[in-house]
This record gives structure tokens, C-alpha cells and sequence, in this order.
């Protein structure tokens, strides 16, 4: 007979803290950061380099969406900026013919990339590997040549305008911000919760976790819901940043960026990819000159970090504190 | 009473019958062995048996119930829980959440599963290993972990297959021990294993098969002494 929670021994409590330590170290230190870039603006007005760090919370957001996906529960899609896609035209459309209004349209692009996400998810749920891989990045190509390609009602390449809502840079920074923090947020209460147990479960061993009682068919399409709704709204506000919505927000190379935040930053950890998404995306702006050489260089680090450095920039600096701990 | 009943089922791949027409039940708080040479079909059974593999022909009821084609997450709700033969846990979690993986989907509250899990950790004697990640740990200790994962919630029937193949002596020695202190508290068993010994001493019964067939179920001496088991794990020659 187990003993009840009244009875627990006192350890239990410590055991509860234990077995979340890890997640509850990469909050904070992802806090930390944020903070940081919260003081950024202290120092720095140029709008330019203002705009470099909006852009660099957005991928921050998509890279947190997709870590989620790929790092925790072990589906590695290839459509994160596709979500964030049809985020920004969901409300882009709705903004650009009815008139809702982007707060409005904002919440229904949450709604429609958690919707389509949720279809894609069911559909691809026995698929693994680079077979999933390979579906979503079909469904990520069709979903940007239909935008691209539906002139009348997206104007296709020329873009849609929309309505912008903020009309300083600073107040755009900071909503930015703001929500890529209340994200944070919610991941990791997501993760503390009997959820962060399933998808870790069966991102480690799907048959494990079925045999456990995990409904895994439940989890994994919630996910992909989850991860589509978050990328989906980071697309919607950069909508409205932008005034512009265009299929190249669906480009493959931006789901590159995506990959190679996460891979570099740490994927499987809450502060990694955040982190990684500042510092990848600045050094892309850094490298705009060599043009398409900068895919390149990305390519080369995540192969680098793929290989020799499994958990990142994040494992890099834990293990950097544990030696200098024990030192 | 009755717990688990096989009835006439079977299990093709391609041209070769990997189950045939396997027929037998079990009652509630027995503790059968299942045996067999390599190949005899003993893990297509149990992967039945616990939703892995749909049966092209028979019937298996659980508590009187068709449970057959259920899958594994909701026979493990029904109570039917399974230790795989390659050992299976979550390799980047550490001990105490593997276990609670199972206590929380089972439907404990996050205080009582946390409360089942170090009593068990405890009980194997996991205590020092319980913060590392699963994949850290020994082959022995990854065995012992996933069997304690099959009792975070007290299963119906338990489908142990070779728990105690390559494990250290004194791991096998707890595993056994938890076993009988189970069974005589009435737990449910069927323990696949080629370690006779260790059948011998746990199992009042057991159910022998070869090439899909089950050959003779009796009690687990008369079983051994049968020449058609000797001749099924020795070869013709022996008969």
C-alpha cells in the first residue's frame, strides 16, 4: 500500500524539487536572460539594432514552439516557420479584407495554427524520423507555393499590408519581449506538469510510454497543437510588427534558423534555444554580407554541435559552472 | 477465479506460425512460469497478450472481458502491465521521473505517485541511483528499474519477460524477492524466463511452448520432467 501524502516522508518534498531541478535551472537562467535583454534598450537606440533584437525574440519564440516539439517529445517536424506562416496571413487576411481588428486577429491566428497543427499531428502521428521530417517539409512547401501562388487573395509575393499596432520601436521590443516571457512561462509550467513527463517519455521511448498508460496518440497531437499555436502567434505579431505578411515567412530557410537555434543553443532545454536565437540571429545580421554563405556557417555549427556538443551552448556553460564548482 | 483466459489464439508472420492455437488461463494471485526454447513464441504471446501485436485468430479475456486488439495504454489502464525482455525505460530521465511517468498516467495524484516511487526505490534498493538519468545506469539497474515501473501502480496481471537474463546475481536476488512477497499478497503473474531454477523455486505452474504450440501445462516439476520439454530445449537426440 503506497503511503498517503500525509504520511510522505520529508524527502519525497526535497524529491519532487530534485527530479524538476534541471527544468527549474533552465527557467531561471532563461529569466536571467530576458532580463538582460530587457536592459538592452538602456544602452542601445540605434532602431536598426533595436528591429535586429525584435526579429531576434520572434525566431526566440519559434525556437522555444519547436524545441518544445522536436526536443521534448521527439518529433522533429520541418514546418515551424510554415506555423508561423499562416499565423501572420490568418490574421493578415482577416485584418487586410474584414478589418478585425490585430488583437482580435492575433487570437485567431493562435487558433487556426493550433487547428492546422493539430490536423498535420494527427496525420503524421506513426510517422518517424526523417520520414516525419520529410512529410512535414511537403506540407511546409505546398502551405508556401499556395500562399505564393494565391495572387488574388494574398497578393502573393508582393505581400499583403496590414495594420501595424504599436508605433514605437521601443513599445514593440517590449511586447515582444513580454510575450516571449509569458511563453517561457508557460512552457515551463507545461513541463513541470504530468505533460512534461509524457512528451519526455515519448520523445525517449514510445513503446515505454504506451505500456506505462501514456496516451500517446492525446500528447503528441497536443504538442504539434501547442508548438503550431505558439509559432502561430509569434507569426501573427510579427505581422503586424512588419505591416507585411509574405510567403518567404514560410521559406525553408527560415525553419534552417529555426534548427540551428536549437541545435546550437541545447535542444531538450528550456534556455538553450532561446538564448541561441539572439545570438544566431545577430550573427546572421553580422554575416548578411557573405549572403547565402550564412546558411552555410549555421549548417556547419549545428553539424558541429550535432556531433561533438549533444546539448548545446546550455551543456556547454552547465559543465563550464561544474568545473568551475569543483575547482 | 479466473483472471486472464487465452482462448485458441494465433499469431502468423508470413508463412511461419509464431502462436498456434494457444490456449489457457490463469487465476487471479497465481504465479504461472512461462517456458520454452528460443523461437517457441513465448514473447509473440506476450505481446498479445499486452496490446503490441494484434492475434489473427482467438479470443483473450480479462476479468471476463474481450480485451484483445486494446491497445497498450489501455490494457495498462485495465491493469495489464509488461517488462520487455530488451530492457526499455526512458533513457534521459532520471530514475524517480521514470517511475512517475507510469504512477501519473495510472491516474496517482503528483504527492502519492511521488510517495509510490521512492517506496519502491526503496524496496529495490535504487536509493543511490534514484536523481541519474535512466540512461546512465548498469543493464542490471535499467532492469530493475523497468521492473519497478510495471508496479508503480499494483497491475492486475504482471507479464514479466526474462527479468532475471543478465542481471547480477544480487539484483536478481531482490527481483525474486519482491516477486514472492507480491504473489503471496495476491499478486498475478506469468514470468517468462530460461532460468529453471529461478521458475522452479517461484512458479507453482507453468505452461510450456515450442515452435507456437503449447506442449504441456501442469505444475512447473511435472513440466520439467516431461520428455517432450527435454526433447523441445535439447533436440531429438535427447528423447
Amino acid at each position: 500500500m503506497a503511503p498517503s501524502s500525509a504520511t510522505s516522508p520529508a524527502g519525497n518534498r526535497s524529491g519532487v524539487q530534485l527530479s524538476n531541478t534541471k527544468t527549474t535551472v533552465e527557467f531561471r537562467a532563461a529569466l536571467v536572460a530576458m532580463a538582460i535583454v530587457a536592459l538592452i534598450p538602456l544602452g542601445v537606440s540605434n532602431p536598426y539594432w533595436l528591429g535586429v533584437l525584435i526579429v531576434s525574440m520572434y525566431f526566440a519564440i519559434l525556437a522555444g514552439a519547436w524545441n518544445l516539439l522536436a526536443g521534448y517529445t521527439g518529433q522533429f517536424s520541418l514546418a515551424p516557420a510554415t506555423f508561423a506562416m499562416i499565423g501572420a496571413y490568418t490574421t493578415g487576411l482577416l485584418n487586410h479584407y474584414f478589418g478585425v481588428p490585430p488583437l482580435l486577429g492575433i487570437v485567431a491566428a493562435v487558433v487556426v495554427s493550433g487547428l492546422v497543427g493539430l490536423l498535420l499531428g494527427r496525420a503524421v502521428l506513426r510517422l518517424v524520423g526523417p520520414y516525419l521530417a520529410l512529410t512535414t517539409l511537403s506540407f511546409a512547401e505546398i502551405m508556401r507555393l499556395v500562399a505564393s501562388n494565391s495572387i488574388d487573395i494574398t497578393r502573393g509575393d508582393l505581400g499583403l499590408g496590414v495594420a501595424g499596432l504599436l508605433d514605437s520601436r521601443i513599445g514593440w521590443y517590449y511586447l515582444f519581449l513580454g510575450a516571449l516571457v509569458v511563453l517561457l512561462i508557460l512552457f515551463y509550467m507545461l513541463l513541470r506538469s504530468k505533460a512534461g513527463l509524457f512528451l519526455q517519455a515519448i520523445r525517449d521511448d514510445e513503446v515505454a510510454a504506451r505500456r506505462a498508460g501514456v496516451n500517446v496518440v492525446f500528447w503528441k497531437t497536443t504538442a504539434f497543437a501547442i508548438s503550431a499555436a505558439a509559432s502561430g502567434f509569434a507569426g501573427a505579431l510579427y505581422a503586424h510588427f512588419a505591416e507585411l505578411v509574405t510567403p518567404e515567412l514560410g521559406l525553408i530557410g527560415q525553419t534552417g534558423l529555426i534548427v540551428s537555434m536549437t541545435v546550437i543553443g541545447g535542444m531538450g532545454t528550456l534556455a538553450g534555444p532561446v538564448v541561441a536565437a539572439f545570438l544566431v540571429y545577430v550573427l546572421s545580421e553580422w554575416l548578411r554580407d557573405v549572403g547565402g554563405y550564412q546558411l552555410v556557417v549555421f549548417a556547419a555549427l549545428v553539424v558541429i554541435f550535432a556531433r561533438f556538443f549533444r546539448e548545446g551552448l546550455w551543456g556547454l556553460a552547465r559543465a563550464a559552472v561544474q568545473r568551475w564548482g569543483r575547482a | 477465479m479466473t483472471l486472464l483466459s487465452v482462448r485458441g489464439v494465433s499469431k502468423r508472420f508470413g508463412g511461419l506460425v509464431a502462436v498456434n492455437n494457444v490456449s489457457f488461463d490463469v487465476a487471479a494471485s497465481e504465479l504461472v512460469g512461462l517456458i520454452g526454447p528460443n523461437g517457441s513464441g513465448k514473447t509473440t504471446l506476450l505481446n498479445i497478450l499486452s496490446g503490441l501485436a494484434d492475434p489473427d485468430g482467438g479470443e483473450i479475456l480479462l476479468d471476463n472481458v474481450p480485451c484483445q486488439g486494446l491497445t497498450p495504454e489501455r490494457l495498462a489502464h485495465r491493469g495489464v502491465m509488461r517488462m520487455f525482455q530488451l530492457t526499455r525505460v526512458f533513457r534521459r530521465m532520471n530514475v524517480i521521473d521514470n517511475l512517475l511517468v507510469a504512477g501519473r498516467a495510472l491516474g496517482l495524484g503528483a504527492d502519492e505517485a511521488l510517495a509510490r516511487a521512492h517506496a519502491l526505490i526503496s524496496e529495490l534498493r535504487l536509493d543511490v541511483i534514484r536523481h541519474l538519468d535512466a540512461g546512465q545506469l548498469s543493464g542490471g539497474q535499467m532492469k530493475l528499474l523497468e521492473f519497478g515501473v510495471c508496479f508503480m501502480v499494483p497491475p492486475r496481471i504482471a507479464l514479466l519477460d526474462e527479468p532475471f537474463a543478465a542481471v547480477h546475481p544480487t539484483m536478481k536476488e531482490i527481483m525474486g524477492d519482491f516477486i514472492r512477497a507480491r504473489h503471496e499478497k495476491g499478486q498475478t503473474f506469468i514470468l517468462v524466463s530460461h532460468d529453471m531454477p529461478v521458475v522452479v523455486e517461484l512458479c507453482p505452474r507453468a505452461v510450456c511452448m515450442n515452435a507456437g504450440d503449447v506442449i504441456i501445462d501442469a505444475t512447473t516439476r511435472e513440466v520439467l520432467n516431461d520428455p517432450r520439454v527435454i526433447e523441445a530445449y535439447l533436440g531429438g537426440q535427447a528423447a
